[in-house]
């Protein structure tokens, strides 16, 4: 049955759907209380997100005079802000729509999606872990979760944990053994994980992640900061200032979904030209679409952007959440699957 | 030793997880952080019934649980049992419960199914594309526009509440598919 037969049949259903606006309206008092700008940046671009493993929808903008330009839905809309950031705006948000392709249709997942993205400038990642605190607090409106009919604490502060805490904690894996590829395929290989031979160091790091760590996690009945990722996850965080192996970005967790990804933004031009080469050389390899590095966005790095922290939040997921349903698709009236028949 | 690639893992599959057999309750395919896919799996151990979850690399082998089909009748449920019988030699299997719970709601005595087997364990059924039910519970008037085939819910006999469109009575008996669990049309 369809979305809107649905609603037809129960009009009571309206009620999960409307989770949303209020979820976003308490997201926009919630910065324009802090003074926070409100950003309206393009979907539609020249050169999107360079993220090795994200797939992304291409089209075509031609002109009346026979102009002819590729042009990609972003996957995110990181480039456009951070230009925002080195222009000297100040703290921004914005809550848009993003695109991925190629990825799983899942109860978290949907190829077109809502993201809310925040930036603050003069600040690190830790910093953004208490304002992702107050901001779900409000939107929750009290210090529990019931969600699909399991209890979960959000009293402040929430656990931290960092990655290496974590794989020591709850997978008896050493830092050293962590951040070497050998002795963690061999470490992976004594737990009775199957290590073919093309396995890499990044498979087995999620395979005991997902294993031996996310389900402890979702145990504790809280949401939990992961923070410091081994600096090849480092994405687009600066390293961390007293142990460079290390890279100062966090991912947050509750009942077992990824609610957000956070930088403490890197703002070296070079070092980020240089990862966006290695990117690109990995996007070949995987085979994804290629398209040239986004100059101008290193230009404007060049610049010089003031240190700031930004995370990325999956709206759908929070929506999900406050709405008690079991997937993002059933807080969107018309979501792909349906749309599409995925 | 035959194999499944984890990629290829569905719902209903039996495999052999650490040694023994389990049934795959649910699936997820997924690709976290930077990460490649991988595939999370839920399982349900055929032993016990307890439930566990493992996440594979989409390219991994799994071994899948040598398991035999011998048709049988749905006979009676006892306590967390449920009996089924060979109409021909009239030999006896008992199912556990847990094991069966999702499809607990399609069976009726004397209904022709497939008792699935793992050594001499009887550990599940495969039931027929449809089954035909009685409704013995339905809301009197349901309010609706005619135009969108409006569906209510109703309770048929083996106790299982379906959808089904609102023109349905009480006492009449329903198709339903066993797989999608929707309503395929009116048996008169």
């Amino acid at each position: 049955m369809k979305t809107w037969q649905k609603i037809k049949n129960n009009p009571d259903l309206l009620k999960t759907y409307f989770v949303r606006e209020r979820v976003i309206q308490t997201i926009r008092e919630y910065f324009k209380d802090k003074g926070f700008h409100e950003v309206f940046t393009p979907i539609m671009v020249p050169v999107p997100s360079i993220e090795p493993n994200l797939e992304v929808f291409e089209t075509e903008l031609r002109t009346s005079t026979g102009k002819k330009k590729r042009a990609f839905l972003i996957s995110s809309p990181e480039y456009a802000h951070k230009r925002l950031l080195a222009a000297g705006i100040g703290n921004i948000f914005e809550i848009t729509r993003s695109f991925r392709n190629e990825e799983e249709v899942s109860r978290l997942h949907s190829p077109e999606f809502t993201i809310l993205e925040w930036y603050k400038i003069n600040s690190d990642y830790k910093d953004t872990m208490r304002d992702f605190e107050d901001l779900f607090l409000k939107i929750i409106g009290e210090d529990k979760l019931v969600y699909q009919n399991e209890e979960y604490d959000l009293s402040l502060p929430w656990p931290r944990i960092s990655v290496a805490e974590a794989f020591e904690k709850f997978a008896r894996i050493d830092t050293e053994t962590l951040l070497s590829e050998d002795k963690l395929l061999n470490a992976g290989r004594a737990k009775g994980y199957q290590v073919e031979e093309d396995v890499t160091w990044e498979q087995m790091f999620y395979q005991i992640f997902m294993n031996e760590i996310e389900p402890e996690l979702k145990k504790s009945h809280k949401p939990a900061f992961i923070y410091d990722y081994p600096l090849a996850q480092a994405s687009l965080s600066r390293p961390k200032k007293e142990d460079p192996r290390f890279a100062e970005r966090f991912e947050v967790f509750l009942a077992g979904v990824e609610l957000g990804n956070c930088f403490s933004e890197l703002t070296d031009a070079e070092a980020q030209h240089k990862r966006f080469e290695a990117d690109l050389a990995e996007r070949k390899l995987l085979g994804k679409t290629e398209f040239p590095i986004d100059e101008d966005f290193i230009e404007a790095l060049r610049e010089g952007m003031p240190p700031t922290s930004g995370i990325a939040i999956g709206v759908d997921r929070l929506v999900m959440l406050a709405a008690d349903t079991p997937s993002v698709s059933d807080t969107i009236y018309l979501p792909d699957n349906e749309l599409f028949d995925l | 030793m035959i194999t499944v690639n984890a990629g290829n893992i569905t719902k209903g599959m039996y495999l052999i997880f650490k040694g023994t057999p389990h049934l795959v309750t649910k699936t997820e395919f997924m690709s976290p952080g930077k990460g490649s896919a991988v595939m999370r799996v839920k399982y349900k151990s055929v032993e016990n019934g307890s439930a566990l979850e493992f996440t594979y690399k989409t390219n991994e082998q799994v071994e899948v649980a040598d398991v035999e089909k011998r048709e049988m009748e749905f006979l009676y449920r006892a306590g967390d049992e449920l009996v089924f019988m060979n109409p021909k030699t009239y030999d006896q299997a008992s199912v556990p419960l847990a094991l069966i719970e999702d499809q607990v709601g399609f069976l009726i005595p004397n209904l022709h199914c497939w008792v699935l087997w793992y050594k001499d364990a009887a550990i599940g059924v495969s039931l027929p594309p449809n089954v035909t039910l009685k409704v013995i519970e339905s809301p009197d008037e349901v309010a609706g526009n005619r135009i969108n085939a409006p569906k209510k819910t109703v309770k048929v006999e083996t106790g299982m509440e379906v959808m089904v469109p609102i023109f349905i009575k009480m006492g009449e008996k329903v198709m339903i598919d066993t797989t999608s669990r929707e309503y395929l049309g009116r048996i008169k």
